[in-house]
C-alpha cells in the first residue's frame, strides 16, 4: 500500500455490509467493487483517490488500532473493546443508525437478590465463602467487562474467555453471569437472564471511525477532511 | 530490563548470591518452585485486578496455565506438595523471575519480567517474632546487597487493626466481612460505610413487597421454602451454582438490614479516621488508642500486639526512625491479613518500593491447603535494588 492512499474498511459481508453500503451512499459516497467480484477491494465513485478494503467486521477494529487502514466503518463495543484507551486512539466521526447493540451485565432471572451492580457485589464474599471461588462471568468482552466492573467497585470476580453462546453458560455451569450484547433482550429472556437496573455498559451501534495510528500525509488528510465534512454536513 | 547486557546479568547474578546467603544462613531453605503454574489458583484466589497482569495462556491440552505473577502462592504450593500436614513448620528462600503485563507500558521500574529474592515463613508458632524476623532478615539482605541500612524508609500497615476496630464497633457480622471485603477498594469502602449509616437496607425496596412480608413474619428455618414457593409462583426456575439456600440467604441478610439499628456515624468516622492515621511509627499505637478512647471503645489488645511488634523490631536491630504507618497501607494487595510493610531506598519514588511483604494467613488455603496455615513473607524486586544501589553509588 503506498502511503498516500487513503484505506477505509467496510464490513466485508452480509447485513453490516448492506447497510454500510446504503448509509455511505446516503453521504454521497457510492461503493464498488473493483476487480473480481468476489474480491476484498472496491472504490467510491466520488473520490477515486479512496481505497476501499472489504474487512471482516471484527478486524476492522484491530486494523484501526494498529494503523493499516485510515478509516473503518465498526461496531462501537469492538473499538472500546480492541483499544483499550480508544479516546485518545480513535476519533469517532459520526454514528450510522444501524448495528444497534447494548453490552450488558446479565444474571440468572431468579438470583431476586441481585438487581444492581452493589447488589452483585455484596454476594461476592458469600459466594466465595460458598463455593471457594470467585464469581465467574462470560463474556467475549474482556476488556470492557473489566473496566466497568472497576467502576463499579466489583473485585472478587473471574472473567471466563467465551466465543460463542454465553448466554448459555449460566445454566451449563461454565460460568455465573454474563456480559454480552442484545438488542432486543430476546436471547437474554430465552435463557432467563436479566439485565441488571444498571448494567448498560455500552450502547452500541456502527459508527465511522478515524485511526490516529494511520500514517497521515498531506493528501490523506485532505481526503479526510472531505469524507468528514460529508458525515458533518448531513447532520447539522 | 532483566539482564538485558551480560553485564547486568553478572550484577543481578552476583547481587542475588550475597542476598540469598543471607537468606539460607538464617535457616531459610533455597526452593525453585516451577515457573509456569496453574493459572486457577491466582486467578480465582487474588481477583481479576491480578488477572489482568498475568500472562495466562492455554496448553495444547486446553489446560489453562500462567507465568508466574510472583513467587509466594508457587512457594506455598511447593510446601503443600512436599509435606502431609501443611501447618507442619518451614522456611524457605528464592531468587527467580516473575512475570507482570505492564498496563502503562513496561520500564526500567515497571519490568514485565523482574526476578524476586524472597523468604517464606510458613506454620510457625509465634507471630510477631516472624513477623520481627521476616523484616530484619530483609533489611539485612539489602544491607549485604549494598544498601546502607540507615538509609531505608519504612512503611507498615497494619490489617489486624482494622479487624480489631471493626469487631470493637457495634454493627451485625456480616457488616464486618462486608467491610473487611471491601477495605481494598477505597471508593466502594466509603460507599458501604455511608450506606450503612443511612439506608442499610437499600434493597429492600426492589424485592417483591408479597414476599418481603412473607418473610418478615417467617419462623426461623423456613426462610428458604417461601422463597422457592415464591420463585415457582414467579415462574423463575432456579440453574446454575447458586442455589435457592444461597438467594435465601441473601435475601434473609436483607430483611435483617432492615430491622438492625444502622452503623452509628460515630463508628463510621472511626472508621475514617483510623484509615487516614499516618505518622511515625512510634507514635501509631498512641494516635489510634486516642481515637479509640474518645469512641469509648477499647482496642489495646490489638495495639498491644502492635507495640510488641515493634519493640522485637527495635531488639533485632531495626532503625525505627524512618518508619512511618498509615492505616491505608495495605490497600493495594488483596491477600494480605495482618502486618504489611514496605521497604524504600533513598531516590527511589515511594510508589516503587524495593522491597514489601507482610501476613497472609488466608493465602495457603487458597493454595490448596485443607487448614488455614500462619504465614509470612517478604521479596525483594532485585532488579528495583540493583538500580538503586548502582544510584547509590555513583
Amino acid at each position: 500500500m503506498s502511503t498516500d492512499k487513503l484505506v477505509f474498511a467496510v464490513p466485508s459481508k452480509g447485513r453490516l455490509m448492506e447497510q454500510t453500503t446504503q448509509v455511505l451512499a446516503e453521504h454521497g459516497l457510492t461503493l464498488r467493487k473493483t476487480g473480481h467480484a468476489r474480491g476484498y477491494r472496491g472504490a467510491f465513485d466520488e473520490l477515486p483517490d479512496i481505497e476501499v478494503a472489504f474487512v471482516s467486521a471484527s478486524e476492522i477494529a484491530a486494523q484501526i488500532k494498529s494503523g493499516t487502514v485510515h478509516f473503518g466503518v465498526t461496531g462501537e463495543d469492538l473499538i472500546r473493546e480492541t483499544i483499550p484507551d480508544a479516546d485518545t486512539r480513535v476519533e469517532f466521526v459520526s454514528k450510522l443508525g444501524f448495528g444497534h447493540a447494548d453490552v450488558v451485565v446479565a444474571v440468572p432471572d431468579f438470583w431476586i437478590d441481585v438487581r444492581t451492580m452493589a447488589d452483585l457485589d455484596s454476594i461476592t464474599v458469600p459466594f466465595r465463602r460458598q463455593h471457594g471461588r470467585s464469581i465467574r462471568v462470560a463474556t467475549k468482552y474482556i476488556n470492557v467487562t473489566r473496566r466497568f466492573f472497576a467502576g463499579s467497585g466489583v473485585a472478587d470476580y473471574r472473567i471466563v474467555e467465551s466465543l460463542g453462546a454465553t448466554e448459555g453458560t449460566p445454566a451449563s455451569g461454565a460460568a455465573d453471569l454474563i456480559v454480552d450484547i442484545t438488542s432486543t433482550g430476546e436471547t437474554l429472556r430465552a435463557n432467563a437472564l436479566r439485565i441488571l437496573d444498571d448494567g448498560v455498559i455500552l450502547r452500541s451501534e456502527a459508527n465511522v471511525v478515524v485511526s490516529n495510528a494511520a500514517p497521515w500525509s498531506e493528501s490523506t488528510t485532505a481526503l479526510a477532511d472531505n469524507i468528514r465534512s460529508r458525515f458533518k454536513a448531513l447532520k447539522s | 530490563m532483566t539482564a538485558e547486557t551480560a553485564r547486568q546479568f553478572e550484577a543481578l547474578e552476583a547481587q542475588a548470591a550475597r542476598i540469598m546467603g543471607v537468606f539460607t544462613r538464617a535457616g531459610h531453605e533455597a526452593v525453585a518452585p516451577a515457573i509456569i503454574q496453574p493459572a486457577g489458583v491466582f486467578l480465582d484466589g487474588i481477583g481479576e485486578a491480578l488477572r489482568a497482569r498475568t500472562y495466562v495462556f492455554n496448553d495444547p491440552d486446553g489446560r489453562e496455565l500462567c507465568l508466574r505473577p510472583d513467587l509466594t502462592v508457587p512457594t506455598c504450593r511447593l510446601h503443600i506438595e512436599r509435606v502431609d500436614d501443611p501447618a507442619t513448620p518451614a522456611k524457605y528462600c528464592y531468587n527467580g523471575a516473575a512475570f507482570r503485563y505492564q498496563p502503562a507500558g513496561a520500564d526500567a521500574a515497571h519490568p514485565r519480567e523482574f526476578r524476586q529474592a524472597g523468604i517464606e515463613s510458613i506454620g510457625h508458632k509465634d507471630p510477631i517474632e516472624a513477623e520481627a524476623e521476616t523484616l530484619a532478615l530483609m533489611i539485612e539482605a539489602l544491607s549485604a546487597a549494598g544498601l546502607d541500612r540507615r538509609s531505608l524508609h519504612l512503611r507498615f500497615g497494619d490489617l489486624g487493626l482494622m479487624r480489631a476496630l471493626l469487631d470493637a464497633l457495634e454493627m451485625p457480622p456480616r457488616w464486618r466481612q462486608r467491610l473487611q471485603a471491601q477495605f481494598w477498594r477505597p471508593p466502594v469502602f466509603r460507599a458501604e460505610l455511608k450506606r450503612l449509616t443511612q439506608d442499610p437496607a437499600r434493597l429492600i425496596k426492589a424485592l417483591p413487597e408479597r414476599l418481603v412480608r412473607q418473610l418478615q413474619t417467617a419462623t426461623p428455618g423456613t426462610s428458604e421454602t417461601i422463597v422457592a414457593a415464591h420463585l415457582e409462583t414467579e415462574g423463575k426456575e432456579p440453574f446454575g451454582r447458586r442455589t435457592v439456600t444461597e438467594i435465601a440467604a441473601s435475601v434473609m441478610a436483607v430483611i435483617d438490614d432492615a430491622r438492625a439499628k444502622p452503623l452509628a456515624p460515630s463508628a463510621a468516622n472511626l472508621i475514617e479516621a483510623y484509615v487516614a492515621t499516618s505518622g511515625p511509627s512510634r507514635n501509631a499505637s498512641a494516635k489510634i488508642a486516642a481515637l479509640a478512647n474518645s469512641a469509648g471503645i477499647d482496642l489495646s489488645a490489638a495495639l498491644d500486639r502492635f507495640d510488641q511488634r515493634l519493640t522485637r523490631f527495635t531488639a533485632l536491630g531495626v532503625n525505627l526512625d524512618d518508619a512511618s504507618f498509615s492505616g491505608e497501607f495495605g490497600r493495594s494487595l488483596e491477600y494480605y491479613t495482618g502486618f504489611v510493610f514496605e521497604i524504600g531506598a533513598p531516590g527511589q519514588p515511594l510508589l516503587n518500593p524495593i522491597a514489601g511483604g507482610g501476613r497472609y494467613d488466608g493465602l495457603m488455603r487458597l493454595a490448596g491447603s485443607p487448614v488455614d496455615v500462619a504465614a509470612v513473607g517478604a521479596a525483594i524486586h532485585t532488579e528495583r535494588a540493583l538500580a538503586a544501589i548502582e544510584g547509590s553509588i555513583t
